[in-house]
């Protein structure tokens, strides 16, 4: 049957000193530009410059409110434009007309960048939280729309008929063989969604707002001038958007990874 | 009177296939599959549907699931007419056709679950089948961790599912080795004995349909039409040896006569134990003279 | 054949001459300065553009580029050596100097605070208590705009808690104050209020200047171009504040030099010079009467340093003082 439990986690210790190792040669290689480079540190911050002000910023509660705010927008965003995306990609994969209707204007608001969009949301919509909602819904939409639909098309016609031939309602060919079979595309459409659910809530924050990672940039920039600051909170955004990342990952483990 | 004589003759026969047609369009053309073709199975019966490719076996299989309607003829199991997705009868493809993201017991159980029967009841139901079919140990595997041989066998007893009165099989064992293949038709004919439905078992291995038929409904390539309806000759139950006999090599030969367009007659003599001609000859030809049969 | 390597011959040598240094005229190379200006060409730039149409910075041995860049990416830019004097906000010295970021207020620019608060004319608020429990509209919670509300709300007792703000990322504080969505906004007094004026609608101000003498913009320099290029920078400030007298005592010439600097400015003529007008008079104050145009009000500056620091989530530590932020070496 399956590999031995042993050898699943010996190749998870080896992925995690790996990335470690790579985290370990990508610090040195930061400190040894700045020395080199003979940086100031408003400029280009040491790496434990910015490791110390991270720290700092979290003990002192300066990080928490912003990404936590940040944090909201991606989730919401996120959720609301994947939930969106499917929908729409399964119609897509279904219906040649919708495809044909719908497809130029997809790609146009994919095309459009999204910064030259972000401050006309805000003008709309004000800047609390649902702009930059909004712009993570749109952001997230497009890579998961279509991985849904290439993944719906995807599915065996065989399976299908085995559908009908056991008299499946729409619904359940939907819930018990489309779906399914997608997943796969699915989930790796929305691995590059989230990632992209992140930069849209920074986008969103320059455009307008009070609170949240972006904001905390520009502020530390531009107002008080703690550029160590301002790489910390870069690595905070980093940090999510790598968790974010690996959730979605083990989201598809636990629901692909056993069949595959 | 007449009508109940004839409500009697039938009510023996499991499946009635009259006159059945059925064409395609290809490219804009239309394609004639099956002409005509008529033959019947006796409730707990087995026939075997033996043709050539593009013969129209797959689609014959369909159409008495319901999958697809006759152009003309009717099909009927018990005397009702075949219904959409007929549920009396119980489908095994080619291929496995498996859900690659359930385990095996899931896969039994989906048909089931399909028509809303409750977990606990489905899984129990699921897991007898599995045994019945020999691979009750694998009930938590996933398709990619079974063998192909298994994979089928998860696949049979998914088809049993629903308990239906029939069991349609498009050539199920053609994606095995010849050694497998020949133990399946065994255990085949052993879940026959213990499950009562009527088998239609579409093939293109003479042996293995006069090994496990009652009937080989021989057609012709396409347009598929029925060239014979031969008899298997041969007792139950049937054991391996039963191949090496020369009842199974003479219903072999006539088969093969009818595949390769020998004339009835001559086939059924052969049938009837006459010296084996070669099946090349033709009626008309000058022939082997037995002075003690008569002239040709 | 031979006389075709003559020709070369005769043609190489003459290359040669005209090359040598002794055949090209020697003159004193000018001193390559960049400098940085605000945001957008503008007219409020006059005695730069005056100093370079003039010659004022050529006659000073000085190669002056004009470069522009908001405010707070000048602060870096200046403390890199990117740029060698720049305008820059007072109140981002004091934040960048607490952050080590090497640079110094080296002249007064804005003698008054060019920051205000304003409300329609006929608005039921009077003075700043009135702002109590009202609507402001404001670019957002940052930079000199948020100081000067934070100092104004002070003197009346307030805090931000007690209004409420609105942000206009988009800086339209002034029109929605226009069609009446604040009661409030915060504004530049040589900006808003002249055009919202020309259309029109009246307004009047809050200013900062007899409250808390924050700091205006003035030019900041890098303490290692300041070593580097002590000379020409002193000699770029005196052309410089030279043309603003000139230009204060007749405005039309400021706004002649500005448009042959930057035609795009003829479009409006009488909006331009409203604008250069009210410009001017913040150029000088009690202070700059009193001690020269471009000088540096210490005391005011320690008022400012204390009330910044005293600001809730201020970062400016409290070793920081007062000749850290500036340098009288370039004004004579």
């Amino acid at each position: 049957m399956t590999a031995a439990p042993s050898t699943s986690r010996r190749h998870w210790r080896s992925v995690v000193l790996s990335v470690l190792a790579a985290a370990v040669v990508f610090v040195l290689a930061w400190k040894a530009v700045v020395i080199v480079g003979g940086y100031p540190v408003f400029i280009l911050p040491a790496p434990e410059v910015v490791a110390g002000r991270f720290v700092t910023a979290w003990a002192d509660g300066t990080m928490a409110p912003h990404a936590f705010a940040t944090l909201s927008e991606i989730v919401v965003g996120f959720v609301v434009g994947a939930t969106l995306a499917v929908v729409v990609g399964y119609l897509l994969a279904r219906s040649p007309l919708a495809e044909r209707l719908l497809s130029p204007y997809l790609v146009a608001a994919q095309a459009t960048p999204i910064l030259a969009i972000a401050p006309l949301l805000v003008l709309w919509l004000g800047t609390g939280l649902l702009p930059k909602v909004v712009i993570c819904a749109l952001i997230v939409f497009f890579p998961v729309a279509v991985s849904t639909m290439v993944g719906i098309r995807s599915i065996d016609r065989r399976l299908l008929e085995l559908g009908r031939s056991l008299r499946a309602t729409r619904w359940q060919v939907f819930r018990h063989l489309e779906l399914p079979a997608a997943m796969p595309q699915i989930l790796g459409g929305m691995r590059v969604g989230v990632t992209l659910a992140v930069i849209g809530a920074i986008v969103g924050e320059w455009a307008g707002a009070d609170r949240g990672l972006g904001v905390l940039v520009n502020l530390a920039r531009g107002s008080l001038f703690d550029f160590p600051l301002m790489f910390a909170t870069l690595l905070t955004i980093a940090l999510i958007a790598i968790v974010l990342y690996l959730l979605v990952v083990l989201v598809e483990r636990a629901l692909v990874g056993s069949w595959r | 009177m007449d009508e109940a004589r004839s409500t009697e003759d039938r009510s023996l026969a499991a499946i009635n296939v009259e006159k059945v047609t059925r064409s395609f369009t290809v490219d804009g053309r239309s394609v004639l599959v099956l002409d005509q073709v008529t033959f019947d199975v006796p409730s707990h019966g087995i026939s075997a549907v033996l043709g050539p490719n593009g013969s129209g076996k797959s689609t014959l299989l369909r159409l008495i699931s319901g999958l697809l309607e006759p152009d003309s003829g009717r099909i009927t199991i018990d005397d009702q007419p075949v219904a959409d997705a007929d549920q009396r009868v119980g489908l095994v493809f080619q291929e496995p056709r498996l859900l690659p993201w359930r385990t095996a017991i899931d896969n039994v159980a989906f048909p089931l679950q399909l028509a809303g029967v409750g977990e606990s009841e489905r899984h129990e139901r699921a897991r007898a089948l599995l045994d019945l079919v020999g691979v009750g140990a694998f009930s938590a595997a996933y398709p990619h961790q079974l063998s192909g041989g298994m994979r089928q066998r998860v696949a049979i007893a998914r088809a049993l599912a629903r308990d239906p009165q029939i069991l349609l099989l498009d050539e199920p064992f053609s994606a095995l080795d010849a050694l497998t293949r020949e133990r399946f038709n065994g255990e085949l004919l052993e879940l026959w004995q213990r499950t009562g439905t009527a088998i239609v078992l579409v093939t293109h291995s003479i042996s293995e349909a006069i090994y496990i038929a009652d009937e080989v409904v021989v057609l012709s390539k396409g347009p598929g039409r029925v060239v014979a309806r031969v008899p298997v000759p041969l007792g139950r139950p049937r054991n391996p040896d039963v191949r090496e006999s020369e009842a199974f090599s003479r219903a072999a030969a006539t088969i093969r006569a009818f595949l390769s367009g020998t004339p009835a007659e001559l086939a059924e003599e052969e049938a009837a134990g006459a010296p084996i001609r070669d099946v090349l000859e033709r009626a008309g030809a000058p022939a082997f003279f037995d002075p003690f049969r008569g002239a040709p | 054949m031979r006389s075709i390597y003559r020709l070369l011959g005769s043609v190489l040598v003459f290359v040669l001459i005209g090359c040598s240094p002794a055949a090209v005229p020697t003159a004193t190379p000018l001193t390559k300065l960049t400098v940085g200006l605000g945001y957008q060409a503008s007219v409020q730039f006059a005695q730069f553009y005056r100093a370079q149409q003039q010659g004022y910075y050529r006659d000073a041995g000085l190669d002056v580029t004009f470069q522009n860049d908001i405010t707070s990416n000048l602060v870096t830019l200046v403390g890199q050596g990117a740029v060698d004097i720049g305008i820059a906000d007072g109140t981002d010295v004091i934040p960048a100097v607490g952050q080590n970021i090497p640079i110094r207020y080296a002249a007064t620019i804005y003698a008054q605070f060019p920051n205000v608060v304003i409300v329609p004319a006929n608005s039921p608020i009077k003075s700043v208590a009135d702002l109590k429990g009202r609507t402001l509209g404001i670019p957002g919670a940052y930079g000199s705009s948020w100081v000067m509300v934070q100092a104004l709300l002070a003197s009346a007792g307030l805090t931000v808690a007690d209004i409420t703000e609105r942000d206009y990322p988009d800086y339209g504080q002034a029109i929605g104050l226009q069609q009446g969505q604040v009661d409030s906004a915060t504004a530049y007094r040589n900006n808003e209020p002249i055009q919202l004026g020309l259309q029109g609608f009246a307004t009047n101000q809050f200013t900062v200047d007899d409250i808390t003498p924050l700091p205006g913009p003035g030019l900041i320099v890098g303490t290692a171009t300041l070593a580097a290029k002590h000379d020409a920078l002193q000699a770029f400030v005196a052309a410089t504040l030279r043309a603003m007298d000139e230009i204060r005592a007749n405005p039309q010439v400021g706004l002649d030099d500005s448009i042959a600097q930057v035609p795009l400015l003829g479009q409006d003529k009488a909006t331009q010079l409203a604008i250069l007008q009210a410009t001017i008079e913040m150029w000088a104050g009690p202070y700059t009467q009193a001690h020269g145009t471009g000088s540096i009000d210490q005391a005011a500056w320690q008022k400012s340093l204390d009330f910044m620091r005293g600001l809730p989530n201020s970062n400016i530590p409290s070793t920081l003082t007062v000749d850290q932020l500036m340098t009288q070496e370039l004004l004579q």
